[in-house]
C-alpha cells in the first residue's frame, strides 16, 4: 500500500510555545506531501510562522468576509454561506506549495486583538466543517493550552504534543494530554521530544507525560539558522538526521 | 509598579521574570512574581520546583468556587493562595487551564483585570504574560509603569515584538524596555537592536545554564556559571530600583 493510498491522517501539533511545532509540522507535511498524499497544512496561529518552514513566502493568506452570513438567533454568531463548499474552499483560498501541500491560514491578527474578523469566522467553520475525504488534515496550532482546550484542533484524530526535553514543557504537555478526555477530544496522543541531545532520553520523557513515544528530533544548528532566516530547511546539508526524524515520525503516525 | 514582561513563545519570558523578580528581592524590594500564563510555570524559573509549581492554587479558581469574597484585595488573595519563592520573592498564580473546555479565560479573574484594576502599593508586580498579545492587550491603557519585551533573534520572535513595543506604546503602557535574549553574536544584537529602534535594550547572551536548569525544572539563578544570563537582567533591576 502506498502513501497515496492509506487511511488519510487528521493529525494537530501542539505544545509549549518555542517547542517547535511549526517547524517539525511543516516538514511531516511536506514529507507526506512527497510520497503522493494530498495534504492541506491548517495553520490557526494568529501569529503565523508554519508558511516559512512550508517553503512560502505568504504569511497573511485570509479568507474574504463574505463567506460568513449571521447566525441564527440562537446559535453561532457566524455560519458558512449556505452556497458554498468547505473542501473547495479550501482548494481555492490555500496557497500551494512546491510539494504539493495546501496551506490554509486562519489569518493575520491585525486591528483590535481579541476580535476575530469574519474571514477568521469562516476559516474555522470551514475547518469545522471538513468532511472525511482523502485529504490529510496537518494542524499546527498556538502555543499553550488556549486554543486546545477550546477545541481548535477538533478536526485531529491524533493529537502530536511536541515538547523540548524541559520539565516546562512537560508539564505542558501533561496538561494537553487531557485533551484526550473532551467529547471530541483526539482518539490518540503520543508525544514527539524535538530539539533532543544525545544524553536525552525521549522514551523517558514521553513516561513522564504519561503517553507514548511518537518519536525524537535531535537538535540541528541548520535548522535553528533556517528558522532565523526565514528559509525553508528541508534538504539543506547537515539536517538529514532531522529529516530521517521526520519520517520516521510519518510512518508512526500512519499505525497510531 | 507593575511590570509585564511580554514576547512570542519560548524566548525567555519565564527566565528573565524570574531572575528579575529575585534580583529585585535580594535589592530588598517586596516583589510580587505574578505569573499571568494559563499554562503557569513561573515557579519553576524561581525555585519552588515540580511540586509546588503544580500544587499552587490559582486566585481565578478559588474566587469562582466561591470560597471567598469576591472582593478580596490583592495582598489577601496573594497572602492566601500564593507561595513563597527565594529571596523573599511572593509568587501568584491568577488563571490556570486544568480541563478541556475552561470557562472562558477574559471573564472573570484574569491577569488584564488584576494589573487594570489593583494598585499594588509599595510592591514591585512582575506579570509574566501569556505568549503572543492576547492578555496582554487588553489591560486596560496606562496600567503599567513597565513594559518589558523578551526578543530572541529569530524573525518571528523580532514580529511578535515589534507589535508588543507598538502596542505599549499606543496604549501609554509605560516606560518601555527590551531584553534581546539567547544572543550568541553581535550580528544578532544588531539584528534585533536595528528591528525595535530606540526602546532602551538589555542584551543577554545564549546560555548553557539555561538549557540545563530547563531541563532539571530549577531556577538558573541557582546555578553555577549563569552570570552570563544573570548580570545583565540583574543591572536591569538595579536600574528599574
Amino acid at each position: 500500500m502506498n502513501d497515496a493510498t492509506k487511511r488519510p491522517l487528521r493529525v494537530a501539533f501542539v505544545g509549549k510555545g518555542g517547542s517547535g511545532k511549526s517547524t517539525v509540522a511543516a516538514l511531516f507535511a511536506r514529507i507526506l506531501a512527497q510520497k503522493g498524499a494530498r495534504v492541506v497544512a491548517l495553520d490557526s496561529d494568529p501569529m503565523p510562522g508554519l508558511a516559512y518552514a512550508l517553503g512560502i513566502d505568504v504569511d497573511d493568506a485570509p479568507l474574504p468576509d463574505d463567506l460568513v452570513v449571521a447566525g441564527p438567533k440562537s446559535g453561532p454568531e457566524w455560519i458558512l454561506r449556505p452556497d458554498v463548499d468547505p473542501l473547495s474552499l479550501v482548494e481555492k483560498f490555500s496557497v500551494k506549495t512546491p510539494e504539493g501541500v495546501h496551506y490554509f491560514q486562519f489569518g493575520n491578527t491585525r486591528g483590535t486583538w481579541g476580535a476575530l474578523s469574519r474571514g477568521q469566522h469562516a476559516w474555522s467553520e470551514v475547518v469545522r466543517r471538513l468532511p472525511e475525504s482523502d485529504w490529510n488534515l496537518i494542524g499546527d496550532l498556538p502555543g499553550g493550552l488556549r486554543q486546545p482546550m477550546n477545541g481548535w484542533g477538533k478536526y485531529a484524530e491524533v493529537a502530536l504534543v511536541v515538547t523540548e526535553p524541559t520539565l516546562k514543557g512537560i508539564l505542558t504537555a501533561r496538561q494537553l494530554a487531557k485533551l484526550t478526555r473532551a467529547k471530541w477530544g483526539p482518539r490518540t496522543i503520543a508525544v514527539v521530544v524535538n530539539r533532543t541531545r544525545p544524553t536525552d532520553d525521549p522514551s523517558a520523557i514521553a513516561a513522564r507525560i504519561g503517553q507514548p513515544l511518537a518519536g525524537s528530533v535531535p537538535e540541528c544548528a541548520v535548522i535553528q539558522r533556517a528558522e532565523m532566516e526565514l528559509r525553508s530547511p528541508l534538504g539543506l546539508p547537515g539536517t538529514e538526521a532531522v529529516e530521517t526524524a521526520i519520517r520516521a515520525l510519518v510512518q508512526t503516525a500512519q499505525v497510531l | 509598579m507593575k511590570i509585564a514582561v511580554v514576547g512570542k513563545g519560548g524566548v525567555g519570558k519565564t527566565s528573565v521574570s524570574a531572575v528579575l523578580a529575585r534580583s529585585l528581592g535580594r535589592l530588598g524590594r517586596q516583589v510580587v512574581a505574578l505569573d499571568c500564563d494559563t499554562n503557569p510555570n513561573l515557579g519553576l524559573s524561581l525555585g519552588v520546583g515540580e511540586e509546588e509549581t503544580q500544587r499552587i492554587l490559582t486566585m481565578r479558581q478559588q474566587v469562582d468556587a466561591g470560597d471567598v469574597e469576591h472582593a478580596l484585595g490583592w495582598d489577601d488573595l496573594l497572602d492566601r493562595f500564593g507561595t513563597d519563592a527565594p529571596d523573599g520573592v511572593r509568587l501568584g498564580i491568577v488563571n490556570r487551564i486544568e480541563n478541556p473546555e475552561p470557562s472562558c479565560p477574559c471573564c472573570g479573574l484574569s491577569p488584564e483585570r488584576l494589573l487594570s484594576q489593583a494598585n499594588f502599593g509599595n510592591a514591585i508586580v512582575i506579570g509574566d504574560f501569556e505568549a503572543g498579545l492576547g492578555s496582554y492587550s487588553r489591560v486596560s491603557n496606562e496600567k503599567l509603569d513597565i513594559t518589558i519585551v523578551v526578543i530572541e533573534p529569530t524573525p518571528r520572535s523580532i514580529d511578535v515584538g515589534l507589535r508588543a513595543l507598538d502596542h505599549a506604546r499606543s496604549h501609554h503602557q509605560g516606560r518601555i524596555m527590551a531584553v534581546a535574549n539567547k544572543v550568541r553574536n553581535s550580528n544578532e544584537v544588531a539584528m534585533i537592536a536595528s528591528a525595535i529602534g530606540d526602546a532602551p535594550l538589555t542584551v543577554v547572551p545564549f546560555s548553557e545554564a539555561v538549557a540545563s536548569a530547563d531541563r532539571k525544572g530549577t531556577s538558573v539563578f541557582d546555578e553555577a556559571s549563569a552570570d552570563d544570563f544573570i548580570a545583565p537582567i540583574q543591572q536591569l533591576a538595579s536600574s528599574l530600583n
